[in-house]
C-alpha cells in the first residue's frame, strides 16, 4: 500500500475515534478525526481523504445527509459503522453512496481488512481492467463470456452471467437489493427481490463449493450481497 | 258543521232579494261558490252537508212553488242533480286540497325538527352529548322520555351515563338490537305502545338501540310518529359510529406514539449500552498495535477482555431483543426467500466463534421459497447454531437438516451434546437454562420462539436418535410468488 493514504474519520465517541486512529495509524493511514456531520465535511473539504470512516449516528445530523452532500463533489470511498438493528439506516447510507458497512462492535482486525479492500481499489481505479477475473477456482473470461470451474466449463444463463459481473465489478463492496434489481433486472424490477434471491442460490449452487455456506457469494443480512473474490 | 249550515243560511237570505233580479241558474252558482268555501276551509263532512243543504234551501227558496218542497218544472229535478253532484264534487276536491296542505305543512315541520337535530347531532364530540341532545330534542318535539342504549366493554347494552354493572340490559334493547328491528312494550291499557326500543342501525352495523317512552300514556306516538323516529334513530346511529371511528383512529395514534416511543428508548438504550462495548473491543484489540509489543501475559489478556466484551455484548443484544419482541406487536420485515440464505448468513457470521465444529447443511432439493424477516430468522439460526456449538464435544458436527411436509417446512439445528432435560416445553421459556454451569442466561431459545411463532410457525426440542439434541422449527409455506424461468 502506498504511504500516507488520508483517512478522515467522523464518530462522535472519543474512545472509539482512538483505537480507529490506532488501528488506521497501523496501516500507514494519514488519520484526521471529526466528531460530527458540519465538522466532518469542512475537514472532508480540506483534507481531501481518500477513505472515509462515518458513524451513523451522529449528535449534530444525520449521516446518510453528509454521505449525499459528501458525494456530490467526491467519490472517496465511505466506510459506515452502525448497530446490528439499523438494516434501513444501512440501506438508506449504501443507497446514498457508501461503500461498505462495519457492524457495531467490530474487532481492529475487521476495520483494517475493509479500509485496505477500499484504498487498494481506489488506487487502481483507472488502470485497466483485466480480462479474465478469477477466485477460488472459479474463472471469469469477460471477452468470451465464459465461466470456468476447476478447467470445466459453467453454463450460467444470461441473467446469471450479468449479475455475476455486476458484482464482480464491485467487488469487496456491499450492493444492496434495489442496486442489483436495478443493474440487472432493470429499473421496473425493484420489487421484485425474491429473483434476485433465487438467481444469487443458482449461481451458489454454480459455482460455491457448499452452496449454504458460501465463500465468495456473501449475504449482508437484511442489505443485500457482497462479492468477496 | 253548524258554521256549514250557518254558511248555507246567510247564502239563502243574500240570494232572496235577488230573486227576480237573477236568473235561478246564477243563484245555483251562489250556492255552489258557498260549498266550495265551505269544503276548502272546514274539510269534506262540512261540505258534503253544505251540499245537501244548499240544493234544499235552494228547492225550498227559489224554486216555485215557493217555500214548498214540489217541484213544478220536472226539469228543476236535472237541476238539483246536478248541482248536488257539482257540490259534492267540488267539496271533495277542496276537502283533498286541504288535507294535502295540512300534510305539506307537517311535513315541512318534520323536517326542520330533523334538520335542526341534525344540525346539533353533528357537532357532538361525545356520546353523552349525543345522549343529551337526543333526549332534549325527543322531549320537546314530540314529548317523549328518551335514553341511548350502547353496548358496553362487557357486551351488555346500558344506558349512555349509566354503565352501572349490576343493572341488567333491559331484554327489549338486547332483541331490537340483535334483530335490528325495532322492539315494543305493550303493557298500556288499551294497547297503546309504552315504550319503543329502536336499534340505531349506522352503515357498517348496529350501534345501539334507541329508548323511546311517551311520557302521555293515552298518547299514540310511537305509532303515529314510527317512521320519523326511525329516522331519528338512524341520525343517531350515523353519529354514534362517527364517533366510534374517532375513537378508533384516536386510539391507533396513541398506540403508534406509544410504540414509537418505545422503539425510540430501546434504539437509545441500544446505542448507549453498545457504545462503550464497542469502545471496549476496540480498545483490547488495539493493544496489539502497540510497538514495542507487549508481553505474552499482556496479550492475553487483552484477548480475555476483548472475548468478556464480545460475550457482554452479546447478552445485551438478546436482553435488548427479547425487550423488543416482547414489547408489542412484532413488525415483521417479511420477504420470500430460500431458508439457505438466512442459514448461510447465520454460518458466515459464526464462522470464528465456531471454531473447531464443523457445520453439516442438508437441504432437501427443490424447497419452496419462505416468507422470512431475514434479519430476525438469521438471528434464530445464530442462537441455535450458537447453543449447538456450546453443548458438542469439541470437533462434533452440528447438522441443519430442511424438509418439506406438506403445508410446511421443517429445519431442525442438532448436536451431539448431552441433549435436553426431560421436561423439553420448559427450555424456550425465559431465563431457563439445560446446563448452569454453561455461559448464558437463556434467553437465546425464548427469543427463537418468539420469532419463529411471529412467522406464524412453532418451534420444540427433541432428543437426537444417537444422542444429542436437535431443535426442530416448522415455518408454514404459504403461497410463494411465482419465478419465471428466464429464457435461455
Amino acid at each position: 500500500m502506498s504511504a500516507a493514504a488520508r483517512v478522515l474519520v467522523v464518530e462522535d465517541e472519543r474512545e472509539i475515534r482512538r483505537f480507529v486512529r490506532a488501528a488506521l495509524e497501523h496501516e500507514r493511514c494519514e488519520v484526521f478525526e471529526a466528531a460530527g456531520v458540519a465538522q466532518g465535511l469542512a475537514e472532508a473539504g480540506t483534507r481531501k481523504p481518500d477513505l472515509v470512516v462515518l458513524d451513523l449516528g451522529l449528535p449534530d445530523g444525520d449521516g446518510v445527509d453528509f454521505i449525499r452532500d459528501l458525494r456530490s463533489w467526491s467519490d472517496s470511498p465511505v466506510i459506515v459503522l452502525s448497530a446490528r438493528t439499523q438494516e434501513a439506516d444501512k440501506i438508506a447510507a449504501l443507497d446514498a453512496g457508501a461503500d461498505d458497512y462495519l457492524t457495531k462492535p467490530f474487532g481492529v482486525g475487521e476495520l483494517q481488512a475493509r479500509a485496505r479492500a477500499l484504498l487498494r481499489r481506489q488506487e487502481r481505479r483507472g488502470e485497466a481492467a483485466s480480462p479474465v477475473f478469477s477466485f477460488g477456482d472459479v474463472s471469469v473470461d469477460f471477452p468470451r463470456s465464459q465461466v470456468m470451474r476447476r478447467g470445466e466449463p459453467v453454463h450460467l444463463t444470461p441473467i446469471e452471467y450479468r449479475l455475476l459481473c455486476v458484482l464482480i465489478a464491485h467487488q469487496g463492496k456491499v450492493l444492496t437489493q434495489r442496486h442489483l434489481l436495478r443493474e440487472v433486472w432493470g429499473p421496473g424490477s425493484v420489487e421484485r427481490s425474491h429473483y434476485l434471491r433465487v438467481y444469487i442460490g443458482h449461481l451458489r449452487q454454480k459455482l460455491e463449493d457448499d452452496a449454504a455456506q458460501p465463500r465468495h457469494l456473501l449475504t449482508e443480512t437484511g442489505v443485500g450481497y457482497r462479492f468477496q473474490p | 258543521m253548524a258554521i256549514a249550515a250557518a254558511a248555507c243560511a246567510a247564502t239563502t237570505l243574500m240570494a232572496t232579494p235577488l230573486h227576480g233580479v237573477l236568473d235561478l241558474a246564477n243563484i245555483v252558482m251562489l250556492f255552489l261558490l258557498t260549498v266550495l268555501i265551505v269544503a276548502a276551509g272546514l274539510g269534506r263532512a262540512a261540505g258534503v252537508l253544505a251540499a245537501f243543504l244548499s240544493v234544499l234551501l235552494f228547492d225550498v227558496f227559489f224554486v216555485p212553488p215557493r217555500f214548498s218542497l214540489a217541484v213544478q218544472d220536472a226539469q228543476y229535478l236535472i237541476t238539483f242533480a246536478v248541482m248536488l253532484a257539482v257540490a259534492l264534487i267540488a267539496a271533495h276536491l277542496a276537502a283533498a286540497l286541504q288535507r294535502e296542505a295540512q300534510l305539506a305543512a307537517g311535513k315541512e315541520r318534520q323536517t326542520r325538527l330533523l334538520y335542526e337535530l341534525a344540525r346539533e347531532l353533528a357537532g357532538a364530540l361525545a356520546v353523552e352529548q349525543v345522549d343529551e341532545i337526543t333526549r332534549r330534542f325527543l322531549r320537546e318535539a314530540f314529548d317523549i322520555e328518551a335514553a341511548v342504549l350502547l353496548p358496553q366493554p362487557d357486551g351488555r347494552l346500558a344506558a349512555v351515563g349509566d354503565a352501572d354493572a349490576r343493572k341488567p340490559e333491559p331484554v327489549l334493547a338486547r332483541v331490537a338490537f340483535n334483530n335490528n328491528h325495532t322492539a315494543y312494550d305493550a303493557e298500556h291499557a288499551g294497547g297503546r305502545y309504552a315504550v319503543g326500543w329502536l336499534p340505531l342501525k349506522a352503515p357498517m352495523r348496529v350501534r345501539g338501540v334507541l329508548k323511546a317512552r311517551p311520557l302521555d300514556p293515552a298518547a299514540d306516538t310511537l305509532y303515529a310518529q314510527r317512521t320519523l323516529l326511525e329516522t331519528i334513530a338512524s341520525l343517531v346511529a350515523i353519529v354514534v359510529e362517527r364517533l366510534h371511528y374517532v375513537d378508533v383512529a384516536q386510539a391507533s395514534q396513541v398506540e403508534t406514539a406509544a410504540e414509537r416511543l418505545r422503539s425510540s428508548i430501546l434504539s437509545a438504550l441500544s446505542h448507549d449500552l453498545r457504545t462503550p462495548l464497542t469502545a471496549l473491543v476496540g480498545l483490547a484489540d488495539s493493544l496489539a498495535l502497540l510497538g514495542p509489543a507487549l508481553p505474552a501475559a499482556a496479550m492475553d489478556t487483552a484477548q480475555a477482555l476483548r472475548d468478556q466484551a464480545v460475550r457482554m455484548h452479546g447478552l445485551v443484544a438478546n436482553l435488548l431483543d427479547m425487550a423488543r419482541l416482547h414489547a408489542g406487536r412484532i413488525a415483521l420485515r417479511r420477504e420470500w426467500q430460500p431458508v439457505e440464505e438466512a442459514i448461510g448468513a447465520a454460518i458466515q457470521l459464526l464462522r470464528p466463534p465456531l471454531g473447531e465444529h464443523p457445520v453439516r447443511v442438508d437441504l432437501e432439493p427443490e424447497l419452496p421459497l419462505l416468507e422470512l424477516d431475514a434479519v430476525l430468522m438469521e438471528r434464530v439460526f445464530c442462537n441455535l447454531i450458537e447453543n449447538a456449538a456450546k453443548y458438542s464435544p469439541a470437533g462434533a458436527a452440528i447438522d441443519i437438516e430442511a424438509k418439506r411436509h406438506g403445508q410446511d417446512v421443517t429445519v431442525a439445528v442438532c448436536d451431539r451434546g448431552p441433549g435436553f432435560p426431560p421436561d423439553k416445553s420448559a427450555v424456550f421459556e425465559m431465563f431457563v437454562r439445560e446446563d448452569h454451569a454453561k455461559p448464558g442466561v437463556g434467553l437465546g431459545l425464548a427469543i427463537c420462539r418468539a420469532i419463529v411463532e411471529a412467522h406464524g410457525g412453532s418451534i420444540a426440542a427433541a432428543d437426537r436418535v444417537g444422542g444429542g439434541a436437535c431443535v426442530v422449527m416448522t415455518l408454514p409455506v404459504g403461497n410463494p410468488p411465482a419465478v419465471e424461468e428466464e429464457q435461455a
